[in-house]
């Protein structure tokens, strides 16, 4: 999967039909095969662009910024990024006519490692739900799947269940590079900010941890898109899908089969009611 | 100071960190979910003294923890009591088994701030109060520029006692401190593996030789220093920092970072005041009771950090705030480097 020279292409055109102010793409780190994203705001830096599987983070993230606020924006998404893309236009997050997306019929992305990464093995919309351009043959939609980490997780008890994760928020270190990291955190003010909000904080310690990260999971139930930027960013590489991928389950076996972003216009399963909505169900 | 070199092979080494270990309340770096991180060990096996840097944490919370009690309170309606927390910050005496050299240069680094016009007395117990053992690295982290920086690694006064592996697998073993010293006499190493070697500082001196040509990076930090200094006003600061997510990592994971934030945990009547980490690069950093907020932008946060760590310490201390372990950018979700960017940013013309 390489669609440097084609989005080069497309991001030349564009700055040249002056289509666009900024472009969201990714560029070499220039030692290595890793990637950094990179913010493109003349034709003359076209040539940076480069897109392959080793290009993971989730662009949407940029969309929150001062450097792309109020601009006409240019992005490459991927499958994954483009229902976060769609959750953002749902929300009145970014405007549609601003915005002019390239989207990828992805093959699945790598890791660091070379390893191809786990949610793309059982991803299910690998190729844009959202764009001006497709780049990539389409693939076939996948089936809905509880992976086997979360059948194990399902497979203990409540009281087990709250220790393993205890024991996994141990090496949180309280930095929120999850929140920061997560395209659909858009909010000024978060209330796991030690800063903002006194209601569960104070330590940076395993039980504030616990509490901060539970909470932003459940802002992000029904949300999530399984991109994995969080899990990305986490510099004590806590497995955060986890909680995220618990949370999809629940909402697909009990809210009509939800999966976010799926399609323009369709809210998060905890934003909209619907009176099929089970009530005799606890988180 | 002329001290013995001990020399050791493997097994000797072995058994000098078992007896560590059995002895001593000893912190060690401990796999979790792929990286390394200091925590309390009890046996060998459960610690991995050689990690490598890329995937080990700095030791700094052992000395700065990212929470630590100030003190506790009570307020009601009849007034405000304070008491000093009962919990006492290090009382007893500990080792550190695989630390970095460069998070022992960070201790230095932090030394001079917590000494300076506020003496930091939890701070200065829990060095006292500590052994620190530093392995020297075999080979150098992708993102690694230490010997590049203004100090010597080979030389550092944060190490008490310092572990050379050298060739043919001897194990060098030296006490650079009179702490490391006393505890070296205390901790003996296995006397039937230990012998003295005439050559073995020449030896230490070839590893670092090879050890120091490993190096991707190097950084020409005067120039860096110079040039930063005048370039406040540079644009140059946007173009680099318009990829950075604001996510405070950085700063969470680097050795030298000291700042840190004031909040408490009330319930009802009662509460307790801790320290935790804060960074510059958090939006809230210098927001003020007003509501005024002198780095409302991003790349003025960015300038910040990079001036803070190349300019106004060095202005001030004489060192720079940057031990060049490269730990930002492993850990950057975005891969920013801090070598590339204050590098591009010194060359940018104002």
């Amino acid at each position: 999967m390489d669609y440097t020279k084609q989005i080069q292409e497309i991001v030349a055109k564009l700055f040249a039909e002056d289509k666009i102010d900024v472009f969201a793409g990714y560029r070499m780190t220039g030692f290595d095969e890793n990637q950094v994203p990179v913010l493109i705001q003349s034709s003359g830096e076209v040539s940076r662009l480069v897109f392959n599987d080793k290009s993971v983070f989730n662009l949407c993230n940029y969309l929150k910024y001062d450097h792309t606020r109020n601009k006409r924006v240019g992005l490459v998404v991927k499958g994954c990024d483009s229902r976060s893309l769609n959750l953002l236009l749902t929300e009145g997050q970014v405007k549609r006519e601003r915005l002019y997306i390239v989207g990828i019929a992805c093959d699945g992305v790598v890791d660091e490692q070379g390893n191809k990464m786990q949610n793309c093995e059982e991803c299910m919309f690998p190729d844009a739900l959202v764009y001006d351009e497709l780049l990539g043959t389409q693939h076939p939609e996948g089936k809905y799947k509880v992976n086997s980490d979360i059948k194990e997780l399902a497979s203990k008890g409540l009281v087990e269940r709250r220790a393993y994760f205890e024991e996994i928020f141990e090496s949180c270190i309280r930095c929120n590079a999850c929140r920061h990291s997560c395209p659909l955190c858009y909010c000024t003010k978060c209330c796991i900010d030690q800063e903002t909000s006194k209601l569960y904080n104070g330590a940076n310690n395993t039980s504030s941890a616990f509490h901060a990260l539970m909470t932003w999971s459940l802002h992000l139930a029904g949300r999530c898109v399984d991109c994995r930027n969080c899990e990305k960013a986490c510099p004590s590489h806590l497995p955060l899908h986890l909680l995220h991928k618990w949370n999809e389950r629940v909402i697909y076996e009990n809210f009509q089969e939800h999966l976010s972003g799926v399609k323009e216009g369709d809210r998060g399963a905890f934003y909209k009611y619907s009176l099929q909505d089970p009530d005799d169900f606890i988180m | 100071m002329n001290v013995e070199i001990f020399v050791t092979d493997k097994a000797g080494l072995q058994k000098f960190y078992e007896a560590i270990i059995a002895k001593n309340e000893t912190y060690a770096p401990v796999e979790k979910f792929g990286k390394f991180d200091f925590k309390h060990v009890s046996s060998l096996s459960e610690c991995d003294p050689d990690s490598p840097i890329e995937k080990t944490m700095s030791a700094k919370p052992l000395f700065f923890p990212r929470s630590a009690k100030i003190l506790k309170y009570t307020a009601d309606s009849s007034g405000t009591t304070v008491k000093e927390t009962d919990e006492d910050p290090l009382a007893g005496k500990r080792v550190i088994l695989g630390m970095k050299h460069c998070d022992a240069r960070g201790l230095q680094v932090l030394d001079k701030v917590y000494n300076w016009d506020y003496i930091d007395s939890d701070y200065q117990k829990r060095r006292q109060n500590t052994v620190v053992i530093s392995t020297r690295c075999d080979k150098a982290g992708t993102h690694c520029f230490c010997t590049s920086l203004d100090y010597d690694v080979q030389n550092l006064d944060a190490m008490d006692v310092l572990i050379v592996k050298g060739q043919d697998g001897k194990i060098f073993i030296k006490a650079r401190t009179e702490k490391g010293e006393d505890f070296l006499k205390s901790n003996p190493i296995d006397s039937a593996n230990s012998k003295q070697h005439p050559a073995s500082e020449e030896e230490m001196k070839k590893q670092y030789d090879a050890f120091a040509a490993s190096f991707r990076l190097k950084m020409n930090y005067k120039e860096i220093n110079e040039n930063l200094s005048k370039i406040f006003d540079t644009p140059e600061f946007e173009n680099v920092s318009s990829n950075c997510i604001g996510c405070n990592t950085c700063a969470f994971i680097c050795p030298t970072c000291h700042c840190f934030k004031i909040s408490d945990e009330k319930i009802k009547d009662s509460g307790v005041r801790y320290k935790c980490y804060d960074s510059c690069n958090n939006g809230y950093f210098t927001l003020m009771a007003g509501g005024h907020n002198p780095r409302p932008a991003k790349y003025r946060r960015w300038r910040q950090r990079a001036m803070h760590k190349f300019v106004y310490y060095k202005e001030r201390f004489g060192e720079n705030l940057c031990v060049g372990c490269g730990r930002c950018t492993i850990s950057c979700p975005v891969n920013i480097s801090i070598f590339e960017v204050v590098n591009q940013v010194a060359k940018s013309e104002k």
